[in-house]
């Protein structure tokens, strides 16, 4: 398989007044082209860090990041053309319209106009926005706003498509859609790396699935061969079994 | 910075015309923005700049004759408007030089001297012209603009010789609404431009989209780019409207070059920018950049004179204007508009604010920079 990511001996140590923080702890790992790779892990185990520092956002503390053989402390403008990124939170503008707030992206991704509109159309149409497709995005529900933000970062047809919990706080409805995005966009080719607190999702969707904790990868594999590893019978089972029972901050 | 100047510049352009989309949606906020120095004027300047009462003025008559008596009373007895106060109260001496006249207005003890020469009698009689000097406190714009009206109105009703009133150290018949707007302008400029870029970059910063663009295969820079062009337009509308709202309503003078104006306001705002740029940096959300721009920014309304002039401020309020950009662009703004002068008279504070405006710009490109 033709490694597309490589992560080697990764560390991010945040100074938060004048304490140490150190969100990932020396993480290497490869991700595949073409896989859907899930990383699960309680709070704070550093997923949205590692995120922040595959998509050029965040500068590593240590160790080497390169995604499609570009470093990302080199090349990070070239990187940013062929990923797209929804965040954890939720970023489009509140005082844009749907329509705009997809246009903005494609033109800062040089996406020719026909093409774009082409686009939008079809991925509005995707999602069940179209009727929406004027309105301000600031009135829209939580799930109206996740699935415009899961569509405005494939907007420019990225090869690489990271999703940091795309369906937290969502109804079964919504996540089923982006479930079955997720699989289209995985039959096209692209690479899918996605964070998750859903086992089930974890279990049904992806390829290989990074168990982390307090910074550090706790294992790496198929689904199944991580059950077989710890004789669980759920995910959720070998989460525990690595991650321990008590509540982080 | 390996993209190529075009592409830079498309991006900028799209962050640009962004902001305007986003903008001008936000009618609670740009009425305000307009409106704002509009109030400010016609509050202030009617306001502060109405009649005045009770001025004292120092009459230092060495007329030998009786001729200038009737002057006298007429100076004492004037009532500007039914019902209302006297206008000056007077006080009267001799043999009083024009230097120690100066220093009187200087101590604040007058408001203006009046000094009619020892041959005032005797050159009226045989007809001959004569002159008068009249020292005002030019500092307070509302007093000295009435009381040299007045002179004059009173002086040009004397039959018979001439009586040439000489009035040292003033640009003419200047009220105080004339002082006021072009100041008013710079202010609103200013408080606009840090108000609009606090939007720009930690309200976006606060709904998570400045992460996003950035994101985006564009540059710290094209953004940066971007939102000054918006705000160099916005900016300058927003002048040009008040300036034109100024002339219409008030009847405000603008006796100078527009190209100056915009000349001084770009390079002005280019500064505002970056201190709004340095604001939103380090602070976390909106509230607490409110706080922290209203903090640099208030004091700069009352240190800067905007209100009245630099000259009669304490010393240490004019210590802090020297290192205020917005005194400099005042002193730009009414040298243009009042007096009419050309960029030569306006040299040293378009320097003084090319300086800040780097300075203030690369100290917030550095900052946004750092913090990405
Ligand atoms: N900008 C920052 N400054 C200081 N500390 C940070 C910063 N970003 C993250 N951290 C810390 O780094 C650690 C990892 O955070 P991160 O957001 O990566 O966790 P996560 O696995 O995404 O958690 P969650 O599942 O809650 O989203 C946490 O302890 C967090 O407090
Ligand atoms: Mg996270």
């Amino acid at each position: 398989m033709e490694t597309i990511i490589e992560v080697r001996d990764l560390t991010k140590i945040f100074m938060a007044r004048r304490v140490k923080i150190t969100a990932v702890d020396h993480v290497s790992f490869e991700i595949y082209k073409g896989e859907i790779f899930g990383m699960i892990g309680p709070n704070g185990a550093g997923k949205s860090t590692i995120f922040a520092m595959l998509t050029t956002l965040v500068r590593p503390t240590g160790g080497s990041i390169k995604v499609a053989g570009l470093d990302v402390n080199r090349n990070a403008e070239k990187i940013r053309e062929i990923i797209g990124v929804v965040p954890q939170q939720h970023s489009l503008y509140p005082d844009l319209t749907a329509r705009e707030n997809l246009e903005l992206m494609g033109n800062l991704y040089d996406v020719p106009k026909k093409i774009m509109e082409e686009r939008i159309k079809y991925y509005l149409g995707l999602v069940n926005l179209k009727t929406h497709a004027d309105r301000l995005t600031g009135g829209f529900s939580g799930g109206m706003k996740q699935r415009l933000s899961v569509i405005s970062a494939v907007i420019h047809d990225p090869e690489i498509i990271f999703w940091d919990e795309p369906t937290t706080g969502l109804d079964p409805q919504t996540r089923q859609a982006i479930w079955k995005l997720a699989l289209k966009f995985n039959k096209e080719g692209k690479t899918l790396i996605f964070t998750t607190h859903y086992m089930d999702e974890a279990d049904k969707l992806c390829n290989r699935v990074a168990i982390m904790n307090a910074g550090k990868l706790m294992a790496l594999d198929n689904p199944d061969s991580l059950k077989k590893a710890s004789n669980s019978t759920s995910l959720e089972e070998v989460f525990i079994h690595l991650t321990g029972e008590e509540i982080r901050d | 910075m390996k993209m190529n100047l075009k592409t830079e510049l498309r991006k900028s352009w799209i962050i640009m015309i962004k902001e305007f989309r986003q903008i001008i949606r936000k009618k609670a906020f740009m009425i305000p923005m307009f409106m704002f120095p509009i109030i400010m004027i016609i509050f202030f300047g009617y306001g502060m700049g109405g009649t005045v009462k009770n001025a004292d003025i120092l009459i230092v008559n060495d007329d030998t004759g009786t001729a200038s008596g009737s002057i006298i009373r007429e100076i004492g007895s004037f009532i500007p408007r039914y019902g209302d106060p006297r206008m000056f109260s007077v006080t009267y001496t001799k043999d009083l030089s024009q230097n120690e006249a100066e220093r009187k207005i200087d101590a604040g003890l007058y408001k203006a001297v009046l000094i009619i020469p020892s041959d005032y009698s005797e050159r009226v009689a045989k007809n001959e012209s004569v002159t008068l000097t009249l020292l005002t406190d030019s500092s307070d714009t509302t007093s000295s603009g009435l009381i040299i009206n007045f002179m004059r109105q009173l002086f040009s009703g004397t039959t018979g010789s001439h009586v040439l009133l000489k009035i040292p150290d003033i640009y003419g018949k200047l009220q105080y609404i004339d002082f006021l707007t072009p100041a008013v302008i710079a202010l609103t400029v200013f408080f606009g431009t840090i108000q609009t870029m606090g939007y720009a970059i930690a309200g976006e910063r606060q709904d998570g989209t400045l992460v996003r663009i950035m994101m985006t295969p564009v540059s710290r820079g094209a953004i940066i780019l971007g939102k000054t062009l918006h705000q160099l337009v916005l900016q300058l509308a927003r002048a040009v409207v008040l300036i034109l709202a100024a002339i219409v309503l008030f009847g405000v003078t603008m006796n100078g070059s527009w190209l100056l104006v915009a000349l001084v306001l770009i390079i002005f705002t280019f500064g505002a920018v970056g201190l709004g740029m340095a604001i939103s940096a380090v602070s976390e959300d909106m509230l607490s950049f409110q706080a922290i721009s209203m903090l640099v920014a208030f004091p700069s309304m009352f240190a800067t004179g905007v209100f009245y002039p630099l000259s009669s401020a304490p010393d240490w309020m004019r210590w802090i204007a020297y290192i205020v950009p917005l005194t400099y662009a005042n002193d730009a703004m009414r040298t243009i508009m009042i007096k009419g002068q050309g960029l030569g008279s306006i040299a040293h504070d378009l320097i003084i604010l090319i300086f800040f405006g780097i300075f203030y710009f690369a100290l917030g490109v550095y900052l946004f920079r750092r913090e990405a």
